[in-house]
């Protein structure tokens, strides 16, 4: 029996993935369920399983090629069956179109590839081989030459960037003259961290002795960050990724806000008097968020809006309540969601919250974790920030901003009394979500926080 | 090593094979007792006498169709032209008789006739005298054409043209003939289709022709010292041609310029450019940039002329255009 294995399809939002180590060789014996490759997609790694037993065949798509999801990358029989003829003459990973995918990423497909061979992307033609090698689409790559034409240098980059191998091309990849490289070799200079300003941005021996000057000079600390002043740095993968899911939100789904003032008193306090038994019980301290994600949880119960997504001319109202959390990282940001928010009692929730963000931050979430959620909060709290908006994680249809606890003065039946209180913000997709229901949303989510007993009614 | 010059280079090629091989015999205008008009066959007359040194009437098609018959009867004649520009009277004689009889006899008919002849200009000899049109000749199946740009190539390659049994189309440069350079005194032969990377580099591959080489070699030592490596590569016959060498030099580079005294339009660098663009499209990382002469006649006033003629400020102008996309 032949099995067809595909790459996966990685979420819902995933379009394209990238395989980057076959586990098993062609010709190796494969467990229906072994891991058989490791997938790269958007944020994440992910181990694939093998969907049946048997002899790997055939690899179709080698690594480091970036195909769409679907694709067919390899080919099962049983032992000692012949592979049939067509999979021995398949067109080029690249060619391979997805057969089946759902409605919205199928469109958004559609639209990647049209615009990447519309031909109006200026790339010379030692560029466009590398992007074709590597599976790299030359409109993610802003071109260094004239107009903006992308350069095979660029491209190179671009491909090292991808193996993190970090923003600069490796050392032997520099433009420099041969006195500007043997001075740099002696003075244990990285010559691609060197600006050029000698023709084409070669890399010249006044250009080693000022590097050389600067490195010498008083303060060190500084002239890292100096430097990049002037430099221009392809984006990271990651940066891609926000890049393209940003503007896309930002572009297409119509953002309104709202904002309220949340007295978030007896919730520090409720916090207070179960921290430590909790901590006992769980083994990890409950925070404001955790509270948080469950209030949001059970809110969105009661607005099941809040929980959809617009898929064509169809409002899709996702089955599971996931509440994602925004984790910044150096490279980025990154939302792992809690699955079934509304249901998780606190302690699930606050302990699947530390290990998500623990392991946001060592960039070991799988996809199902970053594209499960259903809705995002961002909570600034931790800054001097009292209030902000943010955009919407596609496909989702609400964000909850968090700002910072603040000690308010607040009039209260004519006296004045303090109060901790944190602005929320929260901001829809107004194709389906109107100001009145964003607003119920948002009351009731004060209410539920600002009383944590009667929250609990609900439970 | 000694010295000599381009033209003390061709003549000693002559003065050996005539020594060796009495078919061999030269015709021309004033080759005879003036010594030609660039002094290629200084000395000749003097030894091979008029039998074999013949000065020849005004008529090109005459003394040009004369070699074809007497090559194809046994002898080996050279011809001298005394400028390429005078090639179209003997276009005839050239295109339809010298090119093809091998061909049209089946290959039992050998035409075994050197025709030399030079391009360039700079010598203040206006548009009918100063003419680089010799890719004409590339483009006629049957020819070989050869294009010397050192005295050490020109005595190589003439020596190869002397033993070859069919027509060669021996172009020369007339600005090259005072040149000097080493050329040993012994007899060496430079195979056709064979081109020599006159220096090597990693960045740009200029494919020059002529004079362009040294001017182009000029460039890359200057270019050199702000750091970029030109890769000087002379086909040395531009038919045959040798592609292999021209592909994998840009192949290795990815940019290339072709640098040609001819008109650029319809030229030698025209037809490399095109082979490159075909079989290395892959690699190119830039434009391709020609250099060579403008599109119109070769002007007769001395400071157009000068401006006329691809020189280092051209091949730097192309560079700087390919450096953008460094």
């Amino acid at each position: 029996m032949v099995t067809e294995v595909v790459l996966p399809m990685l979420g819902i939002t995933v379009e394209r993935g990238k395989i980057l180590k076959w586990l098993k060789s062609e010709g190796d014996q494969v467990e229906k369920g072994e891991s058989i490759f490791e997938v790269e997609a958007e944020k994440v790694t992910t181990e694939v399983e093998s969907p049946a037993s048997g002899i790997l065949k055939k690899i179709l798509v080698h690594e480091n090629i970036e195909v769409p999801v679907l694709t067919l990358v390899g080919v099962i029989t049983s032992e000692g069956e012949e592979i049939p003829e067509k999979y021995l003459t398949i067109a080029p990973p690249k060619e391979v179109t997805p057969t089946a995918m759902v409605p919205t990423a199928s469109a958004e497909v559609s639209q990647a590839m049209a615009s990447e061979t519309s031909g109006q992307i200026r790339a010379v033609p030692a560029a466009r081989k590398a992007a074709r090698e590597y599976g790299i689409d030359l409109s993610s790559i802003s071109g260094s030459g004239p107009r903006g034409t992308v350069l095979k240098k660029d491209v190179e980059n671009s491909i090292a960037l991808l193996r993190g191998e970090g923003a600069a091309p490796k050392d032997k990849e520099t433009r420099a003259t041969s006195l500007a490289r043997r001075l740099a070799e002696k003075e244990g200079i990285l010559l691609d961290m060197v600006k050029g300003t000698g023709p084409g941005g070669r890399v010249t021996k006044m250009d080693v002795v000022k590097a050389l000057e600067i490195r010498k000079a008083p303060t060190p600390a500084e002239a890292p960050t100096e430097m990049l002043f002037g430099k221009t740095i392809p984006m990271s993968r990651i940066r891609r990724v926000i890049a393209r899911r940003m503007s896309q939100s930002a572009f297409t789904a119509p953002h309104i806000s709202f904002i309220s003032d949340v007295d978030m008193g007896r919730l520090v306090q409720v916090r207070k008097e179960i921290l430590a038994d909790f901590e006992g019980q769980f083994g990890v301290r409950i925070s404001i968020n955790d509270f948080i994600i469950k209030a949001v949880g059970l809110t969105i119960r009661e607005y099941p809006m809040l929980n959809a997504s617009v898929d064509g001319e169809n409002i899709r109202i996702n089955p599971e309540i996931n509440v994602g959390l925004a984790v910044a990282m150096d490279e980025g940001l990154i939302v792992p969601a809690i699955p079934h928010a509304d249901r998780l009692g606190l302690g699930d929730i606050a302990t699947m919250r530390a290990d998500l963000v623990e392991r946001a931050r060592k960039g070991k979430l799988s996809m199902e974790e970053i594209e499960r959620g259903t809705f995002t909060i961002s909570s600034l709290a931790q800054f001097d920030i009292t209030f902000f908006t943010a955009i919407l994680n596609p496909p989702q249809s609400g964000i909850l901003t968090v700002g910072k606890l603040d000690e308010k003065l607040t009039l209260i039946n004519g006296e004045v009394q303090a109060r901790q209180v944190t602005r929320f913000g929260l901001s829809v997709d107004h194709r389906i979500i109107d100001g009145a229901v964003a607003s119920a949303f948002l009351q009731t989510l004060k209410k539920k926080l600002e009383n944590p007993s009667y929250a609990f009614l609900q439970l | 090593m000694r010295e000599i010059t381009y033209a003390q280079a061709i003549n000693e090629a002559l003065r050996e094979n005539m020594r060796r091989n009495s078919r061999i015999i030269l015709m021309g205008e004033d080759i005879g007792r003036y010594g030609g008009i660039f002094q290629v066959t200084v000395g000749l007359l003097d030894e091979f006498g008029p039998e074999r040194v013949i000065d020849t009437p005004i008529s090109e098609a005459g003394f040009v169709g004369t070699c074809v018959g007497a090559a194809m009867t046994g002898l080996h004649p050279v011809a001298e032209v005394m400028f390429i520009d005078f090639t179209t009277c003997a276009m005839d004689m050239i295109v339809n008789q010298m090119a093809k009889m091998h061909y049209m006899s089946g290959g039992r008919g050998k035409v075994p006739f050197v025709l030399r002849t030079n391009i360039g200009a700079g010598r203040g000899a206006a548009a009918q005298h100063s003419q680089s049109f010799h890719s004409f000749f590339m483009h006629i199946p049957g020819l070989k054409v050869v294009t010397p740009a050192t005295p050490y190539d020109a005595k190589g390659l003439m020596n190869t043209a002397l033993v070859d049994e069919n027509p060669v189309m021996f172009i020369e440069h007339k600005k090259l003939f005072i040149t000097k350079g080493h050329v040993p005194e012994e007899s060496y032969a430079i195979p056709f289709g064979k081109a020599d990377i006159k220096r090597e580099g990693t960045d740009i591959t200029i494919v020059a022709t002529h004079a362009l080489v040294q001017k182009s070699l000029n460039v890359a030592e200057e270019m050199s010292r702000e750091g970029v490596e030109i890769e000087v590569l002379d086909p040395r016959t531009i038919s045959p041609l040798d592609r292999e060498a021209i592909l994998n030099s840009v192949k290795k580079t990815g940019k290339l310029i072709t640098a040609d005294e001819g008109c650029v339009t319809g030229g030698f660098g025209s037809e490399v450019a095109a082979i490159v663009a075909q079989e290395a499209f892959d690699y190119l990382e830039a434009p391709i940039m020609r250099v060579g002469s403008p599109d119109t006649p070769v002007p007769f006033s001395p400071p157009l002329e000068q401006f006329y003629i691809p020189d280092e400020g051209s091949i730097k102008d192309a560079a700087s255009r390919i450096l953008a996309y460094q």
